[in-house]
């Protein structure tokens, strides 16, 4: 493996302090009402939320923006933040990825001097811009000549990383369970990337209404343990 | 794309205290029957008309509708969207809606019906004013089919995108697609058949208006699921999954009833044939 993907990989790891353990998105309120309760359950939501609703939104938003940077074209970076932002209609996913991609971006400004990434945070500052993970992993993805659709492939990862460890926690499951998931789930993330790689731009935001349902469902969730 | 099937521009504003029609424009497979005030509030009501009675393959529907400073309008259907088997080209309808500041605009068509082999993708682009309000709402679903199959359809897609003061607001994209998803399973239709969904932009709109219209739902029942969630704007948004559209008819038209009582000391006007 080369430098350069070791360096993408930092980012990836689920001690990146980014916040991403205090959420669920919407996969608490289906632990709570007891659909989601073992292995086999949690691979299931796992599935259908990273290929119905994650790779429409930030998995394309991963290529898309990539293309805008390869073009120099930073309108269109500000406008996906702003379509990854309107997109998200329950409040808590919406307002925690905007955490996370915050929390992410305010530590990558440490660690690399990207122009680009100081404009996004300067916008964000004045809101105009909102703040999302997969505009951020994307810059710095671009920035260290890391290729698309690894770029893709290494985002869904890590957020199936931080899933799976909040799953662990939440239902409960032992450790050897969650790298079990972790493994069998290789095949749908390299599938969930060629799908993103083959998607008209049209595509962007597809929900999936039961996944979207539960987010929204999720503010009313008695015992709660996440933010979203 | 010259080569609209129906085509339907609706222009309106106040005058002296009663919202008329500037400009009626249709042609084709679109009509609108005469205006209707149902109370003295001088809000109007057009009903719009299919000729046709469904959409078929390639067909392609335009509308535009504004609402000047003030102007308050409900628009809704005489009957249901009934989307046929589109072989070749999927049904196309796209709807463009400008709403000046202090309007008011209630859109409220009656429900989308997917038959067996049908394809259809809706825009609706919605550009707002400060100030101005919208109730939105649409409900999907299924046609009949003679094996029974809930979901015999092909491909529903629908995409609201408002605007406010030029800026994107709300970005809602669903597509229903039988043809290659398993409708059944859980994140997505979770074993219901009918989607509606339900967006309201308002000033008066906040956190405890949201907990008032929850108190309203039932949420102790397997008949629906309903979600709701405020919008990055004063509004919000509502997703009900149920097996028929009474069911989701009743929480809209609840929800409907406390919106124009709490925020216009209104009752709503009786649309639907409930």
């Amino acid at each position: 493996m080369d430098r350069n993907t070791l360096s993408l990989l930092q980012l990836c790891d689920s001690n990146f302090p980014t916040g991403a353990f205090s959420h669920s998105y919407g996969l608490e309120t289906y632990i709570q009402a007891d659909k989601v309760h073992d292995q086999e359950s949690l691979l299931h939501w796992l599935r259908v939320y990273v290929t119905e609703q994650l790779v429409y939104s930030d998995g394309l938003a991963c290529r898309l923006v990539y293309e805008a940077l390869e073009k120099e074209d930073y309108q269109k970076v500000w406008k996906l933040d702003r379509m990854l932002t309107m997109q998200n209609l329950p409040r808590e996913t919406r307002d925690g990825t905007q955490m996370v991609g915050d929390r992410m971006l305010k530590l990558v400004k440490n660690l690399y001097e990207i122009p680009v990434l100081f404009e996004y945070s300067e916008r964000i500052r004045q809101n105009r811009s909102f703040g999302h993970p997969s505009v951020v992993f994307t810059i710095v993805g671009h920035h260290l000549g890391v290729s698309v659709s690894t770029v893709i492939l290494y985002y869904l990862y890590s957020s199936v990383l931080s899933l799976v460890q909040n799953a662990v926690r939440a239902i409960p499951l032992g450790q050897t369970a969650g790298q079990k998931i972790i493994q069998g789930f290789q095949e749908v993330l390299t599938e969930a990337t060629a799908k993103v790689m083959a998607m008209d731009e049209e595509d962007f935001g597809i929900v999936s209404p039961g996944l979207e349902l539960s987010q929204m469902q999720h503010e009313r969730v008695n015992v709660r343990i996440f933010m979203s | 794309m010259q080569d609209w099937t129906g085509v339907l521009h609706l222009d309106t504003e106040e005058r002296n205290g009663r919202t008329v029609a500037k400009r009626v424009y249709f042609q084709g497979a679109f009509k609108v029957m005469r205006p209707i005030y149902h109370d003295e509030s001088g809000q109007v009501c057009y009903y719009i008309l299919n000729p046709g009675g469904g959409y078929l393959d390639g067909d392609r529907y335009q509308m535009k509708i504004s609402l000047e400073k003030q102007a308050r309008l409900i628009l809704t259907t005489q009957s249901a969207t009934k989307i046929y088997k589109t072989p070749n080209r999927h049904a196309y309808q796209e709807t463009e809606i400008i709403l000046k500041e202090g309007s008011c605009l209630e859109y409220i068509p009656d429900p989308l019906i997917g038959y067996r082999d049908a394809k259809y993708k809706q825009k609706n682009i919605i550009h707002m004013e400060k100030g101005a309000n919208l109730l939105y709402a649409d409900i999907i679903t299924p046609g009949w089919s003679p094996d029974g199959d809930k979901f015999s359809y092909n491909s529903l897609q629908l995409i609201n995108e408002i605007y406010m003061e030029n800026e994107l607001v709300v970005y809602d994209h669903i597509k229903l697609n039988p043809a290659l998803q398993n409708m059944g399973e859980l994140g997505l239709m979770e074993g219901y058949s009918h989607l509606g969904s339900m967006i309201v932009i308002n000033e008066k709109s906040n956190q405890d208006f949201l907990d008032m219209l929850y108190q309203d739902v039932d949420t102790h029942t397997e008949e629906c699921k309903v979600g709701l969630s405020s919008l990055p704007i004063q509004g919000f948004t509502v997703r009900v999954l149920a097996n028929n559209t009474q069911t989701i008819e009743k929480i809209f038209s609840n929800f409907h009833h406390i919106i124009s009582q709490e925020w216009f000391n209104k009752t709503p006007s009786f649309l639907r044939k409930y």
